[in-house]
């Protein structure tokens, strides 16, 4: 029976640390601008994508195609706050969340012109024999998610805390009018900050092609599991998206472990609404946000 | 316009805000501060930028909850019911920056004003039996009526939010008024409205105070507040400085040196 | 007037247009019609998202086909029950989550729409899950079925007609006022003495029984319902609908279903390329004309007409 819930654990923590890096992107992005982007789900399936055909399909080193994948998924973010975002006039809130749904749309349109309809998949990153914990058994791969998982936090983190750059993102965040009179150029920042939470969906994508098949269609239930991680430890708050993220998957993974796996996709939504009605500010997230 | 409550004789003291105070995160915004309006009266809360004037406002009309003190309305403890409840009650406000429902036309916000005044649901407005018209004419009557009081109601189909600023101003006014109040509180009427406009203010409230409402004001503009008002409050720093009537006002020696010497 | 010509708009399209292909979309427009509105109540007048209205479709075409299919009853006395079931499980939705506001009541309702999907997919004992409830019978008058060709665009516009005739009523009525002034201002609605809160409760549920009536129709037209109808993407395609035709215009719910009912039938010949197409024309439409499609012409329309009349018009501010 232990062994068992350590199973679980195991491959709780492995989809937990995935869904915490698309939380991350989420997140980002609400910090600095406000806005959720409903296209999140589509960089992880770029993400997962082009990893398997830098790879895979044209041979390139992995760190490299690695690098390269989350490069391009990155930059389809930056065009699109270039060619979407920024030129809505009038930005209601309703408004956007619908250009993100089309570009979700489009992304996908354009993914399955690219790839087919048939769903890939990708060999681990290394062939590491799994390691045996109390007999469970951890996979190499789950190594792998977890290591680059915790360097991204890591590394966002001393991004936020050293850099010129991240203070001024976060002093974005906190308010936007008054960034912009002490100099700040919000508008910068948002770029960036599409570059980078987009940059975060890729990563999770590359995370999770070895772990499940890829296909055109696999963004959206990823995105939304990676936003309701986000709500759940907290929009806006970084530790909150890996708290939240950790939490989803590990409540899923015994969820399905332990009663059923018909239910498994509705999890996530319970807990996004248990959250909402017990604290919608999240488990870490600043006292109610009021921001539409 | 009509007094809801004609019968009950008109308890000595409107409202009573009694040893008030509220902090915003270390910030202590009023510090027992108490003030008691009698009815039929106009009162004025003036003072300095960041003196407490707009929070002990909101505060007083279910905005924001004391974090002690009381609040007294007709003998009844209100602090801390909701606005949508106070209104109810017989307290009408307006806003500092004019909140006008910008996409309807003038007449529509009088008509919103009487809300609570008026009963008609989803089936009432669905089914659209006779006793849902006669209410709507009778609001459409009432209001037209409080678009003359203030001199809109050649206005009246317009856009709201197409008015000119100071009209919006006067709008609001008859949009307060249309709640049918037994107290109307007033945030900066007269900023933003220019010499004329500001005198028109004046007329109206002397005006509303006629029919029996009883008016707080919080002012900055002295020379409406000291040609009204029965009674002032001065707020320093979240705290009463003074009270009395304009002249004990503008004598008192401690006003002059908080506020009126430094600021103008 | 206005509700005469639409009534006779609506006559005389019904009996030229013989085509059964049209006149299957022509139906479906008016099934649109009546999701968009409900919604458009809701989001245009209230300012209320709601990105999980997909679930209430689902409700009342589950609710009647498991009552009808399942338990035998007839669809006259399955109407009713469904929209008593949607009426009490939207009154219970409503009230925790109507406290949010903003983004956070469209990641609530959302989270109630995938929850409800995945009800209708997984519970396959009543629902037949993925592969769908199969056999709800035809609506029927005295023997004539309703369902077929004619008859079936004849009850749908009827139910459209309706729904105008009553949404317009609400909109021009204290509580459409007051719905509009939240929209508005919720803080100056409240300053008036209206209860925001418990109104947009109401309009919530009134909403959702127009989604849920709709589900209703679309069961029993069909005969077969399944999972994938009432997905996330609806919820998102209805909220489209309303955006795109204009948000608090009513007419402009009539425009957003049609067009978003027929340009996915139009797109077909996109083949392979219509999701590229179709997340263009989105984003287009609202990067360009973020008012909708309504709002947008008439606003175009004003500009060229205030061009003829500049040099007399007043200032506007």
């Amino acid at each position: 029976m232990l062994q068992e819930v350590l199973q679980y654990f195991f491959s709780g923590v492995t989809n937990g640390a995935i869904y915490a890096v698309i939380a991350l992107g989420f997140t980002m992005l609400f910090g600095t601008t406000g806005l959720i982007n409903f296209a999140q789900g589509e960089f992880v399936m770029l993400g997962a994508l082009g990893l398997i055909t830098l790879w895979k399909g044209l041979d390139l080193p992995l760190w490299l195609a690695f690098v390269l994948s989350t490069a391009g998924v990155a930059a389809t973010g930056l065009l699109l706050e270039r060619l979407a975002i920024r030129t809505v006039r009038k930005p209601h809130p309703i408004v956007l969340v619908i250009i993100t749904i089309g570009a979700s749309i489009l992304l996908k349109g354009i993914a399955m012109l690219a790839w087919g309809k048939d769903a890939r998949s990708a060999p681990p990153f290394s062939r590491h024999p799994p390691l045996e914990v109390a007999g469970a058994t951890l996979l190499s791969q789950s190594i792998w998610i977890i290591v680059i998982v915790v360097l991204v936090v890591l590394a966002l983190q001393a991004f936020y805390r050293k850099s010129l750059t991240g203070k001024a993102m976060q002093a974005c965040a906190i308010n936007q009018k008054a960034a912009l009179l002490i100099g700040i150029p919000s508008e910068r920042m948002t770029l960036l900050a599409f570059a980078l939470s987009a940059g975060m969906g890729g990563i999770g994508g590359i995370l999770v092609a070895p772990v499940t098949m890829s296909s055109y269609d696999m963004g959206m239930l990823l995105g939304l599991k990676g936003f309701c991680a986000a709500m759940l430890g907290g929009l806006g708050s970084s530790w909150g998206a890996v708290l939240g993220g950790m939490l989803l998957g590990i409540l899923e993974a015994l969820g399905v472990g332990l009663f059923s796996s018909s239910l498994k996709d509705a999890i996530a939504f319970f807990l996004l609404l248990g959250i909402l009605y017990l604290r919608p500010s999240g488990i870490l997230g600043e006292k109610a946000v009021h921001r539409f | 316009m009509s007094d809801p409550s004609e019968k009950t004789p008109p308890p000595p003291v409107l409202l009573g805000v009694e040893s008030v105070s509220r902090s915003f995160g270390g910030i202590q915004a009023l510090w027992q501060v108490s003030l008691q309006v009698r009815p039929g009266t106009i009162h004025s809360v003036i003072g300095p930028n960041g003196a407490g004037k707009t929070t002990l406002f909101n505060v007083i009309t279910g905005a924001y909850k004391p974090d002690s003190g009381r609040i007294l309305y007709r003998g009844e403890e209100v602090q801390g019911r909701k606005v949508h409840e106070l209104v109810r009650l017989g307290m009408a406000r307006t806003f500092q920056n004019v909140e006008l429902f910008g996409s309807m036309s003038v007449l529509e916000n009088v008509l919103v004003g009487q809300h609570v005044r008026t009963r008609c649901g989803f089936l009432g407005a669905v089914g659209r039996w006779p006793w849902v018209k006669r209410e709507e004419a009778e609001a459409r009557r009432k209001g037209m009526e409080l678009l003359e009081f203030v001199g809109l109601e050649e206005f009246a189909s317009q856009r709201s939010e197409d008015l000119p600023f100071g009209w919006q101003r006067f709008l609001e006014i008859a949009r307060a008024l249309a709640t049918a109040p037994r107290l109307l509180l007033l945030d900066e009427p007269a900023s933003g409205l220019n010499a004329v406009e500001t005198e028109r203010l004046g007329d109206l409230l002397e005006r509303i105070r006629k029919e029996g409402i009883t008016l707080i004001l919080v002012e900055h503009d002295m020379s409406l507040t000291m040609g009204i008002s029965d009674a002032i409050l001065v707020l320093h720093q979240g705290k009463k400085l003074a009270e009395g009537t304009p002249r004990e006002i503008q004598s008192n020696d401690a006003v002059i040196a908080a506020y009126l010497g430094s600021e103008r | 007037m206005r509700q005469f010509t639409f009534a006779a708009a609506i006559l005389a399209l019904g009996l030229t247009v013989s085509q059964s292909y049209h006149l299957q979309l022509l139906t479906f427009i008016g099934i649109h019609t009546l999701l968009a509105l409900g919604l458009n109540m809701l989001m245009g007048y209230a300012g209320q998202i709601s990105l999980g209205h997909a679930a209430f479709y689902g409700l009342g075409a589950y609710g009647t086909g498991i009552l009808t299919v399942h338990w035998g009853f007839s669809p006259w006395a399955g109407l009713p029950l469904t929209l008593a079931l949607t009426f009490v499980v939207a009154f219970l939705v409503a009230l925790p989550m109507l406290k949010l506001s903003g983004y956070y009541l469209g990641m609530g309702t959302l989270g109630f729409g995938m929850i409800a999907f995945v009800v209708f997919r997984e519970w396959s004992s009543l629902t037949g899950g993925d592969s769908g409830l199969v056999g709800i019978p035809a609506l029927d008058v005295g023997g004539v079925s309703l369902s077929s060709g004619k008859a079936g665009y004849f009850l749908v516009w009827a139910c459209v007609l309706l729904a105008f005739f009553a949404c317009e009523r609400v909109v021009d009525s204290r509580v459409g006022r007051a719905l509009r002034a939240i929209h508005d201002s919720e803080r100056a609605a409240a300053a008036m003495g209206i209860d925001t809160s418990r109104l947009k409760v109401w309009v919530f549920v009134f909403s959702a029984l127009l989604a849920s009536l709709a589900g209703f129709l679309y069961a029993h037209l069909v005969t077969f319902i399944s999972p994938n109808s009432f997905d996330f993407l609806v919820s998102v395609r209805i909220v489209t609908m309303v955006v795109i035709g204009g948000m608090a215009s009513i007419w402009g719910s009539l425009l957003g279903a049609a067009v978003l009912t027929i340009l996915p039938e139009w797109l077909h010949v996109f083949t392979d390329y219509e999701m590229v197409v179709y997340g263009l024309i989105l984003m287009t439409i609202m990067i360009f004309l973020p008012q909708g499609l309504t709002r947008g012409i008439l606003d175009i329309h004003e500009r060229s007409k205030r061009k003829d009349t500049a040099a007399s018009s007043a200032p506007r501010s």
